[in-house]
């Protein structure tokens, strides 16, 4: 028995000893992204990353210039902009449709995909990586709350 | 193919579990062969086998990666049934450490190492008929230094005479899924290995074994694997087809990629004593 007691105890430690897959290292060169309104909002709409991605803001905003696509991405009204909000150059495509990722149109275009009206974003690269893409998309899963 | 089986698999199992025995002799002496059940696998399942003290064992494990279903039959002969491919090829050592306590390594070539040990609880004999042996593991990618993937479980068998064995293995893995948990819903997998050995020869055996997933991270088909063995001396010669590559439990838990898809693979292992 006291060998099944050491068995049982190194099952425990293996077990307590283990990590996950890290995050941050899914998240590439934004290292602190996570899968929330305000992280993305911070590292990926307002932060030009370290692989050279530029942030959305550059283009999507309402200072000093008419936000690109219509879609203004700084911080106060960037929620209101996007979720449940439709496209409007897409008809009938939904920017964020909570719960839905693989219907919502912000993910076609970061993707890239065929059926977008104008190119992938960001505008000429370097794109989001597809770690940036899937924690996006699990915000969009987890039903795109404002957190 | 992977549910028939698994559902062909689980009613014998559950037959033979709760069959009377015709006798429970007990055996003590772990150097002797049981002809029921000769190795420390199946095909890649543990089996209950307990590795005497200061012994030890070897097993090497190639799983084709060609699909047997690719092309037409004479694409498969042209590529000799996958022969010709890559394989996922795993190296395995194991050791007994006390008096049925065995501790291993197993090392597959996409550079994950796996350490587990496996301790014999319960012997078939005159009080249970039954034998049952907790396990445990843990493997990481990257040699050891990404992703590591704990596992806990049991392995509950019954050895029938010199002519079969039949196995029940609950197993419990951790971080089953390569992503990270804020990203996916199931981060951990149960599963309830099923086998069975059965000695159609005197040397010579077929095996089955299937890993359907009760909970948790589902990726893929569940694994399922058959084979026909031969013993000869302290080696095990084991021709296989499986529906994936797995041979350490986050691989198993992982299953394959589509039912649709099976590879041909062996295993040869030696005992050291």
């Amino acid at each position: 028995m006291p060998t099944l007691m050491i068995v049982l105890v190194l099952a425990a430690g293996l077990t307590a000893a283990a990590c996950d897959e890290k995050l941050s290292k899914l998240a590439g060169p934004t290292p602190n992204l996570e899968p929330t309104f305000s992280s993305i909002q911070a590292q990926i709409f307002e932060t030009t990353d370290s692989a050279g991605r530029r942030a959305c803001i550059i283009c999507h905003t309402n200072v000093g210039r008419n936000p690109s696509g219509g879609l203004n991405l700084v911080h106060d009204g960037a929620y209101d902009q996007l979720v449940n909000v439709a496209s409007a150059r897409k008809p009938g495509a939904t920017r964020v449709v909570p719960g839905d990722a693989e219907n919502s149109y912000i993910i076609h275009k970061v993707e890239g995909r065929p059926d977008i009206v104008g190119v992938q974003m960001p505008l000429g690269g370097p794109y989001l990586t597809d770690g940036q893409i899937l924690i996006l998309k699990r915000w969009i899963a987890l039903g795109a709350p404002r957190n | 193919m992977t549910r028939s089986m698994t559902f062909s698999l689980s009613l014998a199992v559950a037959l033979l579990l709760l069959s009377a025995p015709p006798s429970f002799a007990q055996e003590t002496d772990d150097e002797a062969l049981k002809p029921a059940e000769p190795d420390f696998t199946l095909i890649s399942l543990p089996t209950a086998l307990r590795l005497p003290k200061y012994k030890s064992a070897f097993r090497v494990t190639h799983r084709f990666t060609r699909p047997l279903g690719s092309g037409d039959f004479g694409d498969l002969v042209a590529d000799l049934f996958g022969i010709d491919s890559g394989a996922a090829i795993g190296l395995e050592y194991r050791f007994g450490i006390v008096p049925s306590g065995q501790i291993g390594i197993h090392r597959t070539n996409n550079r994950t190492i796996e350490f587990f040990g496996e301790y014999g609880l319960v012997r078939q004999g005159q009080r249970l008929p039954l034998e049952i042996a907790v396990l445990a593991s843990v493997e990481g990618t990257n040699n050891f230094k990404d992703n590591k993937s704990p596992a806990i479980g049991a392995i509950i068998s019954r050895r029938v005479g010199a002519q079969a064995a039949f196995y029940v293995e609950p197993i419990w893995v951790n971080n089953s899924n390569p992503l990270p948990k804020q990203v996916v819903d199931h981060n951990d997998t149960f599963m309830i290995g099923l086998g069975t050995r059965i000695r159609v020869r005197p040397t010579v055996y077929l095996v089955a074994e299937a890993s359907p997933r009760a909970s948790g991270f589902k990726d893929g088909v569940n694994h399922a694997s058959f084979a026909i063995e031969k013993r000869a001396g302290g080696h095990q010669f084991q021709l296989n087809f499986s529906d994936s590559f797995g041979t350490t439990m986050a691989q198993i838990a992982r299953g394959g990629s589509s039912s649709k898809d099976w590879y041909m693979g062996f295993n040869i292992s030696r005992k050291f004593f």
